[in-house]
């Protein structure tokens, strides 16, 4: 098994019984059920509640990267399935303190991504959300948190592991303790240097993420990512204006992204505000304002893709490998 | 060819307009007829209220530019070899006009925005669909009824759109953020041949000249007003089972403003980002926050332009002119890499108006009412010989102003009263720039 290059040509899933009897397919599915089951027994353990997160509700995520979302005829009103999580994430801090669910998100990502080997239309995240939490405890939390998942995998499945061809050694350099983390500012001039042309207001493009990523032997954070670049729930910073209080989590060897998270914006005012600024219409946020207005806990919280994770820890070509049914952008499948 | 007559437009210079949509550019010149039974003159010489139309524009006798384009013909140069074609806000075009907004208003519905799309399609003429035609009309084809979906008139421009030139400009308002056009449209396999060409742009509107500080107006029956009543405001103002549906104006910020640009640049990286201005006193600041923070170009309405229903308070008293707001635009500093993306309209139909537009900054102007009018007056050929007529006359002012270029108008080559008498001379020393 190699890294993926940069410029592999487009894999298709097949059909659904060729796919679900794959051998490299059952393995990575196999390392998944690993990884979430270790997931849960380290939040369990450090006091967090699971949650049922909603699949369809008036309004969702309003995502980002020209990513659509899917109308449901809600008896007779128009509601959303979930892109993520996040609006019931903060207001489920009004039951517990420190949440976690695994939620299914849909998003009808553009045509172009169905060739990235980075995304799916319909995928899961494993969202966590802590009440108090600053961007260092969110990220500590964040990094200690994979480190238990991949070390409790690659403990339990060793013959998995040498019959993917993943060499576990990637890992040794896995500690508890945090990953190291550079700004967006830093990684836009580190992708310039190398003529990658990034824009600074903006996210971290798909091609720029895999060169960061391809530079690197172990996970790192990169955090301060501009306004224009992400929801309005990820909160401006109070001292750098201008720049979010948030972060994502890059695999090494080219894998790219595998979270993104942040401080959240948490005051009435402050949401409504960054809500325009991101050109929604707060009208249709209204039982989440209703909510917000009269207080949510301050909190940060985050994301882990749960198919990009296994496919980085199998070492696989292509994120769908690590879905049972998985559904390219535009690609009709089962 | 008679049209359908359906539209008017009081105030509008409509005659003028439809006898170019019918006579081309023969019109740029009196009925050939009438020549030698009539003696033929300015209709008035006090300058009217509109400060462009009371411009002249005032060639030199000494033509340096010329001389440049004689060495390089090696023959005298005539109007013909004025070249047009112009870059307006990341689309090329064949002469510096572009369609400007049409939205959900009736005018512009069904058979004539169809008809608009596919004639300017055919020139190449880079054309934006108003907002809340999502809402209105619907997306997908056969969802619009009377009012004409969206796709429909993004397929019928680009079937006609011949390559290399042209490109759909889609606004999107608050209300059409709740719909998602802009999402929709960027992974819609429909516009992948104008997207994957780079000619789809999309528009953030902040209002309109006809009503500054006002959002979007449409008057609907009673079975439309109740459709679209959870999404807009509607009030029964008007008799007869009619209603006033308004859309939000929306809340802006120098901030919210440069963020919402930001927004559209990341999440949309292969759509051009234009911004649509109503002619505010801040009109300069707001041009400059959009230009910074990244817009290929920036519309600025002024209080002359129309198209949809607006009150009369507002079209009397509402707005600055045009003139005013390039007078207070050339402040501006200009980026090194050529000028300022400004586009600009409000009563644009003809070669004088466009040209001193052009001398004093803009890079293009937008037609909107005199699109429709041609339309209406012929729906196969209107616009085409509404363009062909702007077109030549756009050629013989440029070379009589001795330049082959839209770009190389200054100002230097218009002359206003006001600034003569209060002692500035443009236009004195010939082509100093």
């Amino acid at each position: 098994m190699t890294a993926p290059t940069l410029d592999t040509a487009p894999l298709r899933p097949p059909g659904p019984r060729a796919h679900l009897t794959d051998q490299r397919v059952r393995d990575a599915l196999t390392v998944q059920q690993h990884l979430l089951t270790a997931a849960r027994a380290f939040l369990h353990d450090a006091g967090f509640a699971e949650t049922l997160p909603p699949v369809i509700g008036p309004v969702t995520d309003p995502g980002g990267r020209g990513s659509k979302q899917v109308d449901v005829d809600f008896y007779g009103h128009p509601y959303k399935l979930m892109t993520s999580a996040i609006l019931y994430k903060q207001t489920s801090l009004l039951a517990f303190r420190k949440i976690f669910c695994i939620a299914p998100n849909v998003r009808l990502e553009p045509l172009e991504t169905a060739d990235t080997s980075r995304h799916l239309a319909e995928f899961h995240q494993l969202d966590v959300e802590v009440a108090g939490a600053s961007r260092e405890e969110i990220t500590r939390l964040a990094a200690d948190l994979v480190v238990h998942m991949v070390r409790a995998a690659v403990a339990a499945l060793p013959e998995v592991f040498a019959r993917l061809g993943r060499d576990t050694s990637a890992f040794a350099g896995l500690t508890p303790g945090g990953f190291p983390s550079l700004t967006h500012a830093e990684a836009v001039a580190l992708l310039r240097q190398r003529g990658h042309e990034q824009s600074p207001d903006a996210e971290i493009d798909w091609r720029g993420e895999v060169l960061l990523s391809a530079a690197r032997t172990g996970p790192f954070f990169v955090v301060d990512y501009p306004k224009g670049s992400r929801g309005f729930y990820d909160r401006e910073s109070t001292t750098t204006p201008g720049a979010l209080r948030n972060f994502d989590l890059i695999a090494p060897e080219g894998y790219g992204e595998l979270c993104s998270g942040s401080e959240r914006t948490h005051t009435y005012a402050e949401i409504v505000t960054r809500m325009r600024e991101t050109g929604e219409n707060p009208q249709k946020y209204r039982w989440y304002l209703d909510v917000v207005r009269e207080g949510v806990p301050a909190s940060s919280g985050f994301g882990i893709g749960v198919e990009r994770l296994t496919r980085y820890v199998c070492g696989l070509d292509a994120v769908w490998q690590a879905n049972a049914y998985p559904k390219l952008p535009g690609v009709v499948s089962p | 060819m008679s049209g359908t007559g359906r539209l008017s437009a009081p105030g509008f210079p409509e005659a003028a307009v439809r006898d170019r949509a019918r006579r081309g550019a023969a019109a740029a010149f009196p009925a050939a007829e009438e020549y030698g039974s009539t003696l033929y003159g300015a209709a008035s010489a006090a300058p009217g209220p509109d400060g462009l139309d009371a411009m002249r524009l005032v060639p030199p006798l000494f033509m340096e530019r010329r001389l440049e384009k004689l060495i390089d013909l090696g023959r005298e140069p005539v109007h013909g070899d004025v070249d047009l074609a112009t870059r307006i806000g990341g689309l090329h075009a064949p002469l510096p006009v572009y369609v400007s907004a049409t939205g959900s208003t009736r005018a512009a519905s069904g058979d004539a925005g169809l008809a608009l799309s596919r004639q300017a399609g055919a020139l190449g003429l880079p054309m934006v669909i108003g907002e809340n035609v999502v809402p209105t009309g619907g997306y997908r084809r056969g969802t619009g009824g009377a009012h004409g979906a969206l796709l429909d008139r993004l397929t019928a421009y680009g079937e006609a759109l011949a390559p290399g030139v042209g490109g759909v400009v889609v606004q999107q308002s608050t209300e059409d953020a709740d719909a998602e056009v802009w999402n929709l449209l960027y992974s819609d396999p429909g516009a992948a041949a104008l997207l994957d060409s780079g000619r789809l742009a999309f528009e953030l509107k902040l209002g309109q000249g006809a009503k500054p500080g006002l959002g979007g107006m449409t008057v609907l029956d009673d079975r439309e007003a109740a459709r679209l009543g959870d999404r807009f405001g509607t009030e029964a103002l008007f008799p007869g089972g009619t209603t006033l549906r308004s859309a939000t104006p929306g809340t802006f910020t120098a901030e919210i403003l440069r963020q919402q640009i930001r927004l559209m640049r990341n999440n949309f990286p292969r759509a051009r980002v234009w911004v649509k201005l109503f002619p505010g006193r801040d009109v300069a600041d707001a041009v400059r926050v959009a230009v910074e923070a990244g817009a290929d170009a920036v519309a600025v309405d002024g209080a002359e332009g129309g198209t949809g229903w607006a009150p009369g308070v507002f079209l009397r008293d509402v707005g600055l002119p045009l003139a005013e707001c390039l007078h207070r635009l050339a402040a501006l500093p200009r980026p090194v890499d050529g000028g300022l993306p400004l586009l600009v309209s409000g009563r644009m139909w003809e070669g004088g108006r466009v040209a001193k537009s052009l001398a004093l900054g803009a890079a293009a102007a937008g037609l909107g009412r005199a699109a429709l009018l041609a339309v209406d007056e012929d729906p196969r050929h209107g616009l085409g010989r509404l363009v062909d007529c702007l077109a030549f006359e756009l050629r013989l002012l440029i070379s009589a102003l001795g330049k082959y270029r839209p770009a190389g108008l200054g100002p230097d080559d218009v002359w206003t009263a006001a600034a003569a008498s209060a002692g500035e001379h443009p236009g004195v020393v010939a082509d100093r720039r």
